[in-house]
């Protein structure tokens, strides 16, 4: 873990990103300061508000990217069973790789955030902190949910070219493409507010969305119909609730499905 | 140490090893020779817990399908091509120190053992080819362990540093650890091996000494003597009195075939008879010629 960790706050990608995460973050709060009090957000709320887009673009990408990457690579390079050959079980590589891997990606995002926020603190602007912590909760909870299907395409993938351009595509469809299916969905097949609800929930990065949303928006329908349903269904903090909870799905079941197959692997397919 | 037994490696359709059993005594050097798909690398990767085989093959008595870590511990292998991560020397040794329970002491012993110490701070992707291999070398030497695998470890390497690597080999052997290595080259194998097995079609069809190798096969050595024109006569009549018939005439001199433990014989009985030889060349058996006449018979 400390190995991939080390490797990887060292690889240039990763500084690039950080760099450029933070630089946009600060753009963002130059921006969403100058102006007054916008849809109810100031200073922290609508600072998370802006970062929410750009967190939305970002992290998917670097951590399905670099998820696909972790085993694929290295299988491909041979390092894989040399690592293996040593007293160390397959366990122990997984684990080790995802851990190592999440912390560098959450230290990247907790730089962005933490630049932000210092700079809403220095230029005196007040609002809603527990919103923005939230939201930082929100986005390493999205980083470690891409992450782990990143790690399901790399478990499966026997070239790194290929894990790479599965990941992107997951990217898009989820990212880009999520909103306008869920859109269409609902015209083609007359679909109902809880049925768009429930299609929404099998969309991380929709998850995502709504739960930030909701933490920096104390007028709930901004959502629209469907936000007003889920809060009128379940209550806001049930809500909040609900869509944290379908995010820790969302991070597990990818991650113990990548882990049970890349532990239960046939030797040769390693 | 290890015993191997009634091992099978199949990949699909292909018998890769087939039924194999050997056994392998403490401080032995034993030589893993056959031709390219033999199932030496395959063997070797069984061993190691790489791959799922039938059979068992068991570590200092232990079974390594039940004690895999343990028995990995008890082995330090070397592969054909080092695959390492792009780290400085002493990191990617920090690291595998690190699974290997090796503390800086050891790491900076290694380094120094191996000749990497000046070069500790360099990339991998910076050292040449030898130093990748004493790296690897190095490597497995980290937990001090009892066994030492190398896949055909000198394949890669210039002549200079095949030879420095064989001496670490060499150096390894003397310290009492176990070694398996294999090979395409005889040289290593008459410089390393307490034995040799030899592998083809999965099975291992020949379990011989070194210096027995090329008379258990029949193969020999040819020499060329140089002799003045006007002995050449005399000394074809006295070979021929010593049995050894395969005798041409080549230019300034003789062409002789004879037996690997007969090879001292024509210069004995022609000196002694008072035949001089002006010049001399020996052509060992190649790596090549033992694996040719081992696939083209039955063994």
């Amino acid at each position: 873990m400390r190995k991939e960790a080390g490797e990887s706050l060292k690889n240039r990608w990763f500084m690039i990103y950080t760099i450029c995460f933070s630089a946009l973050a600060l753009l963002v709060l130059m921006f969403s300061t100058m102006g007054g009090d916008i849809a109810g957000f100031s200073g922290f709320g609508r600072t998370a508000a802006s970062i929410i887009n750009l967190v939305l673009l970002f992290i998917p990408l670097i951590a399905v990217i670099t998820g696909g990457l972790s085993i694929s690579q290295e299988r491909e390079n041979g390092t894989l069973p040399y690592l293996l050959s040593h007293p160390i079980d397959k366990n122990e590589v997984f684990l080790g790789k995802f851990l190592g891997l999440l912390i560098t990606i959450w230290f990247s995002i907790l730089l962005g955030f933490g630049i932000a926020g210092a700079g809403v603190a220095i230029m005196g602007n007040q609002g809603e902190i527990s919103g923005y912590l939230i939201t930082v909760l929100l986005s390493v909870m999205l980083a470690a949910i891409f992450l782990s299907i990143g790690f399901l395409v790399s478990v499966y993938s026997r070239k790194a070219s290929k894990a790479i351009g599965i990941s992107v595509f997951l990217w898009l469809f989820f990212i880009i493409l999520g909103d306008l299916g869920i859109m269409g969905t609902t015209v083609v097949m007359d679909l109902g507010i809880k049925q768009v609800f429930i299609l929404a929930l099998l969309n991380p990065a929709e998850v995502f969305k709504i739960a930030s949303v909701l933490v920096l928006s104390p007028r709930f329908d901004i959502l629209g119909p469907v936000g007003v349903y889920a809060v009128r269904t379940f209550g806001q903090q049930g809500v909040f609730y609900l869509l944290f909870s379908v995010m820790i799905l969302w991070a597990l079941i990818p991650l113990s499905y990548a882990y049970l197959a890349f532990t239960r692997f046939r030797k040769e397919e390693i | 140490m290890i015993n191997v037994i009634g091992v099978t490696k199949r990949f699909k359709n292909v018998l890769a090893v087939d039924a194999v059993s050997l056994s392998i005594t403490k401080g032995e050097s034993v030589a893993l020779l056959g031709a390219n798909g033999a199932g030496k690398s395959t063997l070797i990767k069984c061993i190691l817990g790489l791959l799922d085989y039938e059979g068992i093959i068991e570590i200092q008595s232990l079974n390594i399908k039940e004690n895999p870590k343990f028995s990995k511990s008890l082995i330090g292998y070397v592969p054909q091509e080092p695959l390492f991560y792009d780290m400085k020397t002493v990191d990617i040794l920090r690291f595998f120190g690190s699974i290997r329970n090796a503390d800086n002491n050891r790491i900076n012993y290694l380094l120094d053992m191996v000749g990497l110490n000046d070069h500790k701070n360099k990339l991998s992707s910076e050292l040449s080819g030898g130093m990748r291999q004493r790296l690897s070398f190095a490597i497995g030497l980290l937990s001090d362990p009892l066994i030492l695998i190398l896949d055909e470890p000198t394949s890669n390497l210039d002549a200079a540093g095949r030879e420095d690597f064989l001496n670490l080999v060499k150096h390894s052997k003397e310290c009492g650890k176990t070694v398996l290595f294999s090979s395409h080259r005889l040289d290593e194998v008459y410089f390393l091996a307490d034995r040799v097995l030899f592998m083809k079609s999965g099975r291992v069809v020949l379990d011989a000494k070194p210096e027995n190798l090329a008379s258990l096969l029949g193969i020999k050595v040819k020499i060329n003597l140089r002799i003045p024109q006007g002995s050449i006569s005399n000394a074809i009549s006295i070979l021929d009195k010593e049995g050894i018939k395969s005798v041409n005439r080549n230019g300034s001199g003789l062409y002789l075939e004879v037996d690997e433990a007969q090879r001292m014989i024509p210069f004995e009985k022609l000196m002694q008879s008072g035949v001089p030889i002006d010049d001399f060349s020996i052509h060992e058996s190649s790596m090549e010629t033992v694996v040719n006449h081992i696939e083209s018979n039955e063994y």
